[in-house]
């Protein structure tokens, strides 16, 4: 059909807007509605006409209870809350609390100190005299056979890269326990692959930053 | 109270009207339907969320659209249904109407139209009951009849009167019953072609009459 005749446009917008038109005419009309501003207007004028029918109608007081009726269907809807449903609640009460208790032990799990590397140091006879536990920061030494240092000597620990030159880890604690802190470059050495050595040295370690005493204990650092 | 009011008869209506008053009932105030810019207003207002303002509209405009409401349902409680159902959709709406196009209140009119003429539909669809076959087989009064003993619309009673008779039947059933051109040619007992020419020709001279 050619909706661009004036006259044709206008009686079309007539009809629609008066009601003739039978349904697929009506939803054709309300397609070329969308992008026919002029259409639009023409329909507008006819509404404007129709609705002068209405003109001399008399006003009727309305009953309050059709404002009632309205507001309660454009008012926002209060939410329907779902009656308590015990076993639900006690349902999901069971699975939080679970929940964090699984979190707490992964938490606990990803955050324990946990040695990473480890080195059995023997001694020349074959012997495991220490045993070098690496954490991310420290590591912790215990003492399986060790021989008795006398007081104005301490027990150094070295690292010593494949081929390379032994560095200073630091001091093993009297008596062969506890913890040997590492610094940021020291730390850098765990995970490579490195050998353990024990020597001894005057107290306090090695003055020279180099080994100066026999070497008494050794051992690979191995990862766990 | 525009022009030529003297200065004490002023001072005498703001003594009448307090302003507090005037504030705190606010939302309870009521607009000329005649009032086109205040309507257009607040349903700019509407559209924007602003109950207050529909509250106003409604109570401006209710009785109005009831009275069309009820002379397209003929029952008072099928009426305030549609008026219902009407105003939801004017403040669902608000948003789309086109002020360059329309009047608000021809644009909230048909939305009430919209609504009765559904209604009525539905109504045809299942089987009518007795008093609602006699509903629809007797002649509402139109239009013209009910201009008889309007004050105003003096300009449409005009207009309806430069229609023929078929003409003005025809274009008032199918626009208070929202009725199909078939069902109108059945209604009026009439092959399709001449009613359809009825209302064409009828409404043009309706528009061309009340635009002049």
């Amino acid at each position: 059909m050619n909706y661009q005749t004036p006259a044709l446009r206008r009686a079309l917008a007539a009809d629609y807007a008066i009601g003739l038109m039978p349904a697929p005419a009506r939803r054709r009309f309300e397609q070329l509605l969308v992008d026919d501003a002029a259409l639009r207007s023409e329909l507008a004028h006819w509404q404007e006409t129709l609705a002068a029918l209405t003109e001399a109608l008399p006003e009727r007081p309305v009953p309050d209870r059709v404002w009632h009726g309205i507001t309660a269907r454009i008012e926002p809807q209060v939410l329907h809350v779902p009656e308590k449903r015990p076993f639900w609640n006690w349902l999901r009460l069971t699975v939080a609390a679970c929940s964090i208790v699984a979190l707490v032990f992964i938490g606990a799990l990803y955050n324990r100190d946990d040695a990473r590397y480890s080195a059995t140091l023997l001694s020349t006879d074959a012997k495991p005299a220490l045993k070098v536990e690496a954490h991310a920061d420290y590591l912790q030494v215990e003492p399986l056979t060790l021989a008795a240092v006398e007081a104005d000597r301490s027990l150094e620990l070295w690292a010593i890269p494949d081929g390379g030159t032994p560095i200073s880890l630091g001091v093993v604690p009297v008596g062969g326990k506890g913890k040997v802190e590492l610094s940021e470059a020291q730390k850098g050495l765990i995970g490579k692959p490195i050998t353990l050595a024990v020597t001894l040295e005057p107290k306090g370690g090695s003055p020279t930053g180099k080994p100066t005493g026999p070497v008494l204990y050794q051992g690979a650092l191995v990862a766990l | 109270m525009m022009n030529g009011t003297s200065p004490v008869a002023e001072l005498a209506c703001e003594q009448f009207e307090p302003r507090r008053r005037a504030l705190t009932l606010v939302w309870r105030m009521v607009i000329s339907i005649a009032d086109t810019d205040q309507l257009r207003q607040l349903l700019a207002q509407c559209s924007l969320g602003d109950r207050r303002a529909f509250e106003t509209l409604y109570r401006s405009v209710s009785p109005r659209l009831h009275g069309v409401a009820l002379r397209f349902m003929g029952r008072a409680d099928l009426a305030e249904e549609v008026l219902q159902e009407s105003f939801v959709r004017i403040w669902h709406n608000a948003s789309r109407y086109e002020a360059h196009l329309s009047a608000p209140l021809t644009w909230m009119i048909n939305i009430t139209r919209n609504q009765a003429i559904d209604q009525l539909r539905k109504q045809r669809e299942r089987p009518l009951g007795e008093v609602e076959q006699n509903a629809l087989l007797d002649e509402s009064p139109s239009a013209h009849e009910q201009l008889s003993s309007a004050r105003e619309a003096h300009a449409l009673k005009r207009c309806l009167e430069t229609l023929d008779g078929m003409q003005r039947q025809s274009i008032t059933v199918a626009y208070f019953q929202g009725l199909s051109c078939s069902e109108l040619a059945e209604h009026l007992a009439t092959p399709l072609g001449t009613v359809k020419s009825w209302i064409r020709r009828g409404l043009e001279r309706l528009r061309r009459c009340l635009e002049s």
